[in-house]
């Protein structure tokens, strides 16, 4: 075990964001860089050929697929849970609005989704009933059909993951929480969605984007399926500014969760590269402008727990 | 602390043991949510199915054209490319590598020649 940790720590020197620290890891940071535009990039700390980057990741997912959830719960104390909370408020969705949740195999994002758009709905009818007290059976009547046949206001959610073990976790999740209506499962590559232009008010990709391999065609497609007016909303890991919690947060990652990983799911790996896709994805400004590449306008993030994790958003107007 | 958890799991345990009478209106209750529960149960298998729905989202990743839903081999298919996406569990697998190939022109000449 000890062996292990150290392992850990010595790559972590060298790792990618790391590289500000030592001049060893800035140099090979950027070498990690420069072997990019000859087609090869990066799986955590390894470098890899762009072409094996997926199949490492699909990987990863695979072996996690089922115990997901556990891992989130027990690696972030349940924080993310809150974090996904915060997303959703952001996103205010309404009745109607139709929402492309990428990378969103287990469902976290949709069932919120769902769950909120019925609290919405509730609410706008308790404003009606406030407004106009006489309100008809008939009324009443439809207002429960409708329920019953679809989400209110016709709202719809379609799950895009690439991975199918972690769609069939979603799905079981669904059935067992009673999620069905407005809800659709599909197998899809985020670089090459299967869905047609301008479709969804909402496109939503959390702790997502890093696995992707080209994440600025990721990007583009996002901006393709929206609906002019629609909202490109990412929730990632993102990096930490102030150095006490930095330090304290990296301590964290490499000594713990690897452990936590091998403890509940029997994957050090998988975790492994978990906390190392961390470090190597862009910082906050960095993202923000590839954001802005893929032409989206009015980009913002707004950082949650000192910036562990960052909510990106943009407009296509 | 300990006691009163282990109080309460013990007359929990006996209230099973020893279900108090249940009012008819109580029973018939309980028989309302066992059909429901049943039909629930019903509606569980209905999303193996594909939901056509889906398709006025769904195009081949490659070509962004729309797809035509063959519900005898449970495939969407690409006309124009001739592929053809499997649909397992109800889960449409839109990944080009998963896709088949169909080949529907030889065979339109194949049974032209028969």
């Amino acid at each position: 075990m000890a062996a292990f940790i150290g392992a850990a720590v010595g790559r972590a020197v060298c790792g990618c964001r790391h590289g500000q620290l030592s001049s060893v890891g800035r140099g090979l940071f950027s070498g990690a860089r420069c072997l990019a535009a000859e087609r090869e990039t990066h799986f955590g700390f390894q470098t890899v050929p762009e072409t094996d980057k997926g199949e490492k990741v699909y990987q990863v997912f695979e072996s996690v697929a089922k115990k997901y959830d556990i891992m989130n719960d027990s690696m972030s104390l349940g924080i993310h849970r809150l974090w996904k909370d915060i997303l959703l408020h952001q996103m205010n969705p309404y009745p109607g609005t139709q929402l492309l949740d990428v990378a969103g195999g287990t469902g976290d994002i949709a069932f919120r989704f769902i769950s909120y758009i019925r609290s919405q709905w509730e609410h706008q009818i308790k404003q009606k009933l406030k407004s106009h007290q006489n309100v008809s059976w008939q009324e009443i009547s439809k207002s429960y059909q409708e329920e019953e046949l679809k989400l209110p206001g016709g709202s719809q959610v379609v799950v895009c993951d690439i991975n199918k073990e972690m769609l069939k976790v979603g799905k079981q999740k669904a059935q067992h929480l009673g999620y069905s209506e407005g809800l659709a499962w599909v197998v899809g590559n985020a670089e090459e969605l299967p869905f047609n232009d301008n479709k969804f008010d909402v496109y939503t990709i959390a702790f997502g984007i890093r696995n992707v391999t080209h994440i600025d065609q990721a990007l583009q497609e996002a901006y393709r399926v929206l609906k002019p007016g629609g909202r490109f909303l990412c929730l990632e890991f993102s990096q930490v500014n102030n150095p006490i919690i930095s330090r304290l947060y990296d301590l964290y990652s490499f000594q713990v969760i690897p452990v936590l990983g091998e403890i509940i799911v029997g994957d050090w790996k998988s975790y492994q590269y978990l906390v190392e896709s961390i470090r190597c994805f862009p910082a906050q400004e960095e993202f923000k402008a590839l954001i802005e590449d893929a032409g989206f306008l009015k980009v913002e993030y707004q950082n949650l727990t000192s910036g562990i994790v960052a909510i990106h958003s943009g407009f296509k107007l | 602390m300990q006691g009163n958890a282990s109080r309460t799991v013990r007359s929990l345990l006996q209230l099973c043991q020893h279900p108090p009478a249940f009012p008819a209106a109580a029973n018939r209750w309980f028989h309302a949510a066992a059909v429901r529960l049943s039909s629930d149960r019903q509606g569980q298998e209905q999303p193996k199915a594909f939901d056509s729905a889906l398709l006025e989202f769904l195009v081949c990743p490659l070509s962004k054209k729309p797809l035509r839903y063959e519900e005898s081999t449970k495939e969407l298919i690409n006309e124009e490319l001739g592929i053809a996406y499997p649909i397992i569990d109800g889960i449409p697998n839109m990944i080009p590598e998963a896709a088949r190939m169909i080949h529907r022109k030889a065979q339109d000449e194949e049974s032209k020649h028969t």
